[in-house]
């Protein structure tokens, strides 16, 4: 139960849902964009998160949309996590999206929710980094494109009233061969003590993180080390924790000393699983 | 009749599974008010200022409530205020209440208090507890209420110390060849039982207190609102409905205080106050948590002479029943062994973690994992197979327990026998590690287990049975249905004594203390001992009562009168009988005219001979009977990553006689998964200000389904002599060797010593990189 009220709106539009951010704005309100409300429901309950006016984007056509353009899969941001789960076009997406939370709330978590949500695992976000995708944003000066490398660093980079319409992935990236690993504190359930996700492209495996630092992260640097065939994989994978950005998070899924151990055996594994020949 | 036995389907099983069955808090009556809790941030503090000007402002705030004049509060030592009086010492402590029209408005009330808090240092561990240099957490502990059994020491933080002296110390050192010592240590958890508690009040013009909740024990609500307020006890009068599950959680009184506090200001009109989950984990009692310190001799064939416990129990902010489990790890203080000489203090500590309530087992699991693990060692030591040593060592008729009460067949089961049925379901000959793979072996681990129940002496149950028109009997029994199918099995009995249908034999589910017959709390695993035997007892009175009535209109002797199929008839001429549906309401002669009435049948029972310990030796009676079992697990361990999973879980226990096939098996599975939990993942993590850092089920992990192992479920059976058939208490024995079973067999797999819970990868992570260095 929220303690405190809120107006709700669901434009049937981009514009929209900018106009009325605009308005609630103007009016003085704390305006949120709303998909599945898995966050703002939960963390509102605890006074975590305050809103006073909630605009649901579950009503924008461009939000739901889901299939082939062009050369390129389009996924609208207010597609349920369980959506991809079901319809396998982008295993990887179906692989790691499937690991995040529950059966029950992956009906409710959207993609758009989780990659722009507060809870800083966003893993819905680890294959789009590596497959180079592209991301629609509606904002107040309008909709626009961006590589998703250039626009998501820790977070995406949203401006104020802008919010995530699309995200696009070209076809060439969809089956390439993948491995999405989540590593949790203890069996099953919880959140990643460590997700690692994995795509091979043009030979090369590329290398994206959640839980390893307080925020996801696509590292080149990584990948180039990760991918030297003069080094042994253990070598390899040592080498490229030079590059780890900082701080490993240290909390109770887990220490760094921990997830550093765990980061290493698990990026050990993806490499002999689609490494290939270990040395040149 | 041969119902005694059968999986019988559950009385409570339609409305649960199809959502009709009514819990405390599905009784939303629109008249009511709702209550909202201020909680402590801080596990420690004082409370500076609490400023409410902008609460009361807010709509349909009806009463705002903070400390001071309340009573002091608690079942052993009064220590505790209902709601904080200038200090806070535990993460979650209620600090005010809000009553408003909405939840909503209290909540928002609720959330517009604003407190400042002076932050104190804090008491993080029993250890640190009972160091001289902490701060003392009770100052007044001397001047504190308390019952005669409990033992605090005002000037510590001891709130209580149970001593078991038996034998002679020395001579058990003297005798001793192998020596081994280890320590141990967990924190406090939680129960996370599905329905969060709850609880209801009204104060009725005419005085009547009348409350509903969630609770294990409304006998003991009825007596604490009684003494604590002054309330006359005839006035007062609890309603339970369905409990769902419990776990020893629900037998701490507390919300029930607080809803009595917040419907007196409101001039008595009714009031509701629910848990969150977070408060629910937080504010509500948990899980107890404990330091140990185990030290065990033997010869050199592995003949235990001694062994010698310091248990450190973190009973958390306030004493409550955390004292009485300080007590009940001590009467069971070592694992079920003939041990000659035994010497162990068991101390209840304050610290700043929320208080501790009963956790199934009550004591048990907690010693049994520092006492199973440190018997693993000296197998290891000793070069003898644990499941042998332990055999060689197994408590016995004729055996004296610490507590030093001489034991006989009736009041100890069989384990060697548990043992020996436990080797061939664990196919033991095969070895305890066997290889899989390059990376994984298959792990095996074992323990032990016993229990008695501490209740107290002098604790009863009673039953009444009425009749309908129908010569259907009602079963009225004060027993809480929290999940146990305790309810079910009365009525199993009541079938088998009547020779009736068990479809004809109703049961009342709910609990109203005024209406019906107090059963004291159910606990223990006590309620089929107990209102098993009222049970038997009431069947008899009824059914005397109908001979007796039969005798007149059948004009023949008593002693002639049968019974079965629902009617008595004589056992010469079983023609001439007569249904019970023509004597429960009187007989009625063709003439109109009427004899006898209705049949009320009545029994009770109070366990006979159970008494108080001896403060210097601990010496007495707890309990009437130990159930013994042996356990074990099977996990498949990864060597490079240490993770594991549980792949097999197995129980066997002396049930004494098995009352319900099903729901038996159903007790000994949930108490595993529960073990396991416990054992593998649940712990409260806290931080220097001595908050929980998981109060919720994003953090807190419980076993989900599906990461459940298989579990494997055997009964023996040992007659308890005096019990309802035979049968022995087993609503916590499956959970009790599964912490210690786990951790054996994940300290032999991994090849170090593993003392801590929960097992977690990381914990085999940290022993591995320090034995490495």
């Amino acid at each position: 139960m929220l303690s405190y009220n809120f107006e709700y709106y669901k434009p049937k539009s981009i514009k929209e849902a900018i106009e009325q951010y605009q308005t609630s704005k103007s009016q003085d309100k704390k305006p949120l964009y709303y998909g599945g409300g898995t966050e703002i429901l939960t963390l509102g309950r605890l006074n975590y998160i305050y809103t006073d006016a909630i605009i649901d984007l579950k009503g924008i056509p461009e939000c739901k949309e889901f299939g082939f353009q062009n050369n390129e899969l389009v996924i609208g941001s207010t597609l349920s996590l369980s959506v991809f789960e079901e319809n396998k076009v982008f295993p990887l997406l179906t692989n790691t999206s499937k690991e995040v939370a529950d059966y029950s709330s992956r009906n409710s978590i959207t993609i758009g929710g989780n990659i722009c949500g507060q809870i800083f695992y966003r893993e819905a976000v680890l294959p789009f980094l590596l497959s180079d995708s592209t991301v629609i944003i509606a904002g107040p000066s309008g909709v626009k494109k961006f590589l998703i490398n250039e626009i998501f660093n820790k977070e995406l980079r949203l401006d104020e009233g802008e919010f995530l319409v699309q995200i696009g992935t070209e076809k060439e990236y969809l089956k390439a061969p993948y491995l999405s690993v989540k590593k949790r504190k203890q069996w099953d359930t919880g959140y990643p003590l460590l997700t690692v996700a994995a795509l091979k492209k043009d030979g090369i495996i590329r290398f994206a993180f959640s839980g390893v630092c307080p925020y996801p992260f696509r590292s080149i640097q990584m990948e180039k080390i990760l991918n030297d065939k003069k080094l042994s994989y253990k070598d390899r994978v040592l080498a490229s924790f030079e590059y780890l950005p900082s701080p490993i998070l240290n909390d109770i899924e887990g220490s760094d000393g921990y997830r550093l151990f765990v980061l290493e055996n698990t990026l050990s594994n993806i490499l002999s699983y689609l490494g290939g020949e270990e040395l040149e | 009749m041969d119902i005694i036995g059968k999986g019988v389907t559950r009385k409570d099983a339609w409305e649960k599974v199809t959502g009709q069955a009514i819990y405390t808090g599905d009784h939303k009556e629109t008249k009511i008010l709702h209550v909202k809790k201020v909680i402590s941030p801080y596990g420690h503090a004082n409370i500076k200022n609490i400023d409410i000007t902008k609460a009361e402002k807010v709509a349909g705030v009806r009463a705002i409530i903070t400390g001071g004049n309340l009573p002091l509060t608690g079942e052993e030592i009064r220590d505790r205020y209902p709601i904080a009086q200038d200090k806070v010492r535990y993460h979650g402590e209620v600090v005010a209440l809000v009553v408003a029209d909405t939840p909503k408005q209290a909540k928002f009330a609720a959330d517009s208090i604003q407190v400042i808090y002076e932050p104190l240092p804090v008491i993080n561990s029993p250890i640190d507890a009972i160091n001289p240099k902490y701060p003392l957490l009770h100052p007044d502990l001397d001047t504190y209420k308390k019952i005669s059994e409990v033992f605090p020491e005002p000037g510590t933080n001891i709130a209580n110390r149970t001593k078991i002296r038996k034998g002679d110390i020395k001579k058990g050192w003297q005798e001793s060849d192998i020596i081994v010592e280890e320590k141990f240590s967990f924190s406090p958890s939680d129960h996370v039982a599905m329905e969060t508690r709850c609880s209801l009040a009204e104060i009725r013009a005419d005085n009547k207190v009348v409350i509903s909740s969630s609770s294990q024990a409304p006998f003991m609500i009825k007596r604490l609102i009684s003494d604590y307020f002054g309330v006359e006890i005839g006035n007062v009068i609890v309603n339970t409905p369905l409990v769902g599950g419990a776990f020893g959680g629900k037998a701490s009184v507390q919300l029930e205080l607080l809803a009595y506090i917040a419907s007196k200001a409101v001039n008595g009109r009714l009031v509701i106050v629910e848990n969150s989950r977070e408060e629910d984990i937080l504010t509500s009692p948990c899980h107890i948590g404990l330091d140990a310190t185990v030290k065990l001799g033997c010869t050199k064939s592995g003949l235990l002479k001694i062994a010698e416990m310091t248990y450190l129990w973190d009973g958390g902010a306030y004493a409550d029943k955390a004292t009485d489990l300080s007590r009940a790890g001590a009467v069971d203080c070592t694992g079920p062994y003939n041990i000659e000489n035994i010497w162990c203090d068991s101390l209840c500590m304050y610290t700043n973690h929320p208080y501790a309530s009963p956790y199934r087992g009550f004591a048990h699991s907690e010693v049994l994992f520092a006492f199973e693990r440190t018997m693993d060692s000296l197998s290891k030591k000793l070069g003898i197979d644990p499941l042998e040593l332990r055999e060689m060592n197994a408590i016995l008729p004729g055996n004296s327990t610490p507590t030093q009460v001489q034991l006989n067949s009736s009041t100890v089961g069989n384990l060697p026998k548990c043992i020996s049925e436990l080797k061939k379901k664990m196919n033991w000959e095969e070895g305890q590690l066997v290889k899989i793979n390059d990376n994984t072996i298959r792990a095996k681990g074992i323990a032990c287990v016993w229990k008695t129940s501490t209740i107290d002496t002098n604790a009863g149950s009673g039953v009444i049975l009425t009749f309908n028109p129908d010569g259907s009997v009602n079963v009225i029994s004060g027993v809480i249905e929290i999940g146990t199918g305790t309810k079910t099995v009365l009525a199993q009995i009541v079938s088998e004594k009547l020779k009736m249908d068990i479809d004809h034999v109703k049961v009342q589910m709910e609990v109203n203390t005024q209406s019906t017959p107090e059963h004291w709390k159910t606990v223990a695993s006590r309620a089929t001992l107990m209102a098993g035997r009222a049970a038997i007892q009431a069947a008899e009175d009824a059914l005397l009562q109908i001979k007796q009535l039969a005798s007149i209109v059948l004009r023949a002797p008593v002693e002639d009168i049968d019974l079965g199929q629902e009617r008595v008839y004589l056992r010469g001429d079983p023609e001439i009988g007569i249904p019970f549906n023509q004597l429960v309401y009187g007989y009625k002669y063709p003439d109109g005219s009427a004899i006898g009435g209705q049949i009320i049948g009545r029994g009770q029972y109070t366990i006979p001979h159970i008494t108080n310990l001896d403060p210097e030796t601990g010496a007495g009676k707890p309990g009437p009977e130990w159930t013994v079992g042996a356990q074990g697990v099977e996990v498949e361990y990864d060597i490079n990553e240490y993770t594991y999973k549980i792949v097999r879980a197995i129980s066997v226990i002396d049930a004494g006689k098995v009352l319900n096939q099903k729901t038996a098996e159903g007790q000994i599975m949930g108490a595993m998964s529960m073990g396991l939990a416990f054992g593998g993942r649940e712990t409260f993590y806290f931080d220097n200000f001595g908050r929980v850092l998981n109060p919720q089920f994003r953090t807190y992990r419980p076993l989900r389904y599906g990461e459940n192992p298989e579990y494997i479920c055997e009964f023996v059976n040992t007659p308890q002599l005096d019990a309802p058939y035979g049968a022995r208490g087993l609503g916590e024995h499956g959970l009790l060797g599964m912490p210690a079973a786990l951790g054996n067999c994940l300290s032999l797999a991994a090849g170090i010593p593993l003392n801590q819970l929960p097992l977690i990868p990381e914990l085999i992570w940290r022993g591995k990189k320090g034995s490495r260095l």
